[in-house]
């Protein structure tokens, strides 16, 4: 009696365990799902469906518009759309350039920072971060105004050396672009490897310096591979960011006419939607950018995780 | 006269579309109120327009029926038609808008805005106006709207340089680029004007002017004529201009343009009546009181001119009150009291007859070198007829901005034309619309 009256306390106390364990796991997922389906699910489902629809007018076109089916018709427009492909080309030429500028930049000043005393390490950290807490769009306003020839201090100092620039003509502005977003960024990339960095087991570091490595041997045989997997987390994150390339580009059409309304695909889905009205086709073309978008952070971890694995 | 005919005809030849949207556009056929009926309710008014605030507020303090709640939206070229017109066909948008003339009829096109017809009293309103405004606000035989202000197109010149350089204010084209080398002549890096590549609408006004024809109807299809023949006259002269380094290539209301301005690098202005404060703003602190002179375009022979920018003010089709929206858009464009209200908000010259004098008076024109109120006079009665505005204007004008792109590594105005015809006729097929070249 007593024994079946234990076990089945025990199977009843198992039982609720897990059933308040699902409860609870439900309670704390659920208002995390609800808004994932609403802020993302949702709108995917509603820019696929828009994307394979068309709004057709008519003659002069002073008409009610038929909302008609189309199916890839819209894809095939963005993809024929000289100014789009041009889009994903600049884009592509803004990654060569970005990515090895601010990743390396990156590496590089996380490990100098490691290797420099305690007490300056903080400054430096704080400083190396301080650009990323200027929002985009104020970056973007600042530089603005340091390129724009007339008015900026750092123009009037190179003519001063006697060097004629624009940074804003059609063969600068990607440079120029380029810059605002390493400015940006490196900072929170160092922060990122410097964390990972501080994870390094010491006594490998020891042992290197036993078998005679210097700073720089430790920093690149040592602590260079065993970053590796937080190096791969953030080329996963700057090319999803560079995807996105938005503020920055919009911010400086302002103040020249080197940046064309469709410089890049994301100014071209805004262009499509809210200058030429075509939701269908901005629909598309932002599911093209999410797709490309998946299939590069694929391509990422699976390099990143086979170069784990050697 | 011509005019009247030219819309007529397009009248006649879009009834049957007319007829069509104007069942598809009403938000509630039902309530369509006649002129007599007194509305009341709160409405919401959206502006980018200074002053405006105040004139919601003289309008409510004036009867009690109506309630307008005011909101500064952001101008056209910082994003405001986006948000508007997001807004209208989410159903959320203001009553009353402010709509720029290029752009109406792209609203009227997507039916975001409904006919006035039967919520406002012609006679009063419309009927009075003269036949180049009329045009701006009509399409078919509906008015889609109640015209703000008439923007004649204008050059502005600091009369102490061309003094300098010995010239008169230019009567002719051809005068003007006389003057261009004499300045030259006299100070080398002085430029008489600058060119603009994002203020599209400069351009179409060059054209309108020389009598180009950049948007027409034909039988049931749009004619699109971007770089016809009188616009390529116009790029041509203007390449010729920015070849010779008599005008600059810079963005308009940019820092570099500003400081230009204030350092005599550029000391001609293409713009119109709305330009008085903006020059006032950037050259006042550099000592140019009274330099500034308004003058009327230099003309390709005979008397003509263009408008340049200018506001309607217009009911969307999310209101849920059209006829108190009616009623305030009457009060905005043909009552003193609004203009009154409004203030010293800027050298305004207004479609209504009547109510430009109020706006003089509020206005403080003494920074200027002449009576500029008369020259705007003179140049409103040069408008040359014939021109109408596109199905999307915003097409064509990002089209431009960003061909003129090229305008510093090599490219032509020509080449740009060319690409923007191509391109407003490309998205204007890809929207189903039927288009002739």
């Amino acid at each position: 009696m007593a024994t079946q009256a234990l076990t089945t306390t025990v199977r009843r106390r198992g039982r609720a365990l897990a059933g308040t364990g699902g409860r609870t796991a439900a309670l704390f997922l659920v208002p995390f799902f609800a808004v994932f389906a609403i802020a993302m699910i949702a709108p995917v489902i509603y820019s696929l469906v828009l994307s394979f629809h068309s709004q057709q007018k008519s003659g002069l076109g002073f008409g009610e518009a038929k909302t008609v089916f189309v199916g890839l018709e819209n894809y095939v427009q963005v993809f024929q759309s000289e100014t789009f492909v041009e889009g994903i080309a600049r884009l592509g030429l803004y990654c060569l350039i970005y990515i090895p500028c601010m990743v390396g930049g990156a590496v590089v000043f996380a490990l100098l920072l490691d290797a420099t005393v305690a007490k300056a390490r903080k400054l430096f950290q704080l400083l190396v971060f301080l650009p990323h807490a200027v929002p985009g769009v104020i970056a973007a306003l600042i530089w603005a105004y340091l390129y724009t020839p007339g008015i900026s201090p750092l123009i009037q100092a190179l003519q001063g050396g006697g060097i004629q620039i624009n940074f804003l003509d059609a063969h600068l502005v990607l440079p120029s672009i380029v810059n605002i977003g390493v400015w940006e960024w490196t900072g929170y990339n160092v922060i990122i490897l410097f964390t990972a960095l501080q994870a390094v087991p010491r006594e490998i570091l020891e042992a290197a310096r036993v078998d005679g490595a210097g700073e720089i041997r430790a920093a690149i045989s040592i602590k260079f591979p065993l970053i590796l997997p937080a190096l791969s987390v953030i080329m996963l994150f700057t090319i999803i960011g560079t995807l996105q390339l938005f503020t920055e580009p919009s911010i400086i059409s302002k103040a020249t006419a080197s940046v064309t309304s469709t410089w890049v695909p994301n100014l071209w889905a805004y262009d499509a939607a809210f200058i030429r009205h075509n939701l269908n086709q901005a629909a598309a073309a932002s599911i093209i950018i999410a797709g490309l978008a998946a299939v590069l952070s694929l391509a990422v971890t699976r390099l990143s995780s086979r170069m784990n694995k050697s | 006269m011509k005019r009247r005919h030219l819309f007529a005809g397009v009248a006649g030849l879009a009834a049957s579309t007319l007829l069509l949207a104007a069942c598809g556009t009403g938000p509630t056929p039902a309530a369509a109120p006649t002129p007599t009926e007194d509305p009341s309710g709160s409405i919401t008014f959206w502006s980018s327009l200074a002053g405006m605030d105040k004139v919601a507020e003289a309008f409510n303090a004036s009867q009690d029926k109506i309630k307008v709640s005011f909101e500064t939206i952001p101008n056209g070229a910082n994003g405001g038609y986006a948000k508007l017109s997001t807004a209208i066909t989410a159903g959320n948008g203001p009553d009353v808008a402010t709509i720029e003339y290029p752009q109406l009829p792209q609203f009227v096109s997507n039916s975001q805005v409904i006919p006035l017809d039967g919520l406002i009293n012609k006679a009063e309103t419309v009927e009075k106006l003269t036949d180049e405004t009329k045009a701006l606000v009509q399409f078919g035989e509906k008015t889609y709207a109640l015209p703000y202000d008439a923007a004649p197109m204008l050059m502005w010149y600091r009369q102490d340089m061309l003094a300098k350089a010995g010239v008169e204010v230019p009567k002719t084209w051809d005068e003007f680029e006389q003057a261009g080398k004499k300045l030259k002549a006299v100070a080398p890096d002085s430029y008489l004007a600058s060119f603009n590549p994002n203020e599209v609408a400069a351009s179409a006004g060059l054209a309108w002017q020389a009598g180009a024809k950049w948007f027409g109807t034909e039988g049931d299809s749009w004619k699109v004529g971007v770089n016809d023949e009188a616009t390529q006259k116009v790029a041509s002269y203007w390449q010729k201009l920015i070849d010779q380094k008599i005008v600059k290539v810079s963005q308009a209301y940019s820092d570099e343009w500003s400081l230009d301005l204030a350092n005599s690098n550029v000391v001609g202005v293409l713009g119109a009546n709305w330009s008085a404060t903006g020059i006032q703003k950037r050259t006042e602190a550099s000592g140019q009181k009274g330099q500034w002179i308004a003058a009327e375009l230099p003309t390709w022979g005979n008397e003509s001119g263009a408008f340049y920018g200018g506001s309607s003010f217009n009911v969307t089709k999310s209101s849920k009150n059209p006829a108190a929206a009616a009623k305030f858009v009457e009060f905005l464009t043909t009552s003193q009291e609004a203009i009154k209200a409004r203030g010293n908000t800027g050298s305004a010259f207004l479609a209504f007859p009547g109510l430009t004098p109020v706006a003089q008076k509020a206005y403080d024109a003494s920074y200027f070198g002449n009576d500029i109120y008369e020259v705007f006079t003179k140049a409103y009665g040069t408008i040359t007829p014939g021109w109408q505005w596109g199905p999307n204007w915003d097409i064509t004008n990002t089209a431009l901005k960003d061909a003129y792109g090229k305008l510093t590594t090599g490219g032509t105005i020509h080449d740009a034309v060319d690409t923007a015809q191509d391109a407003t006729v490309a998205s204007l097929k890809q929207a189903g619309l039927s288009v002739k070249e």
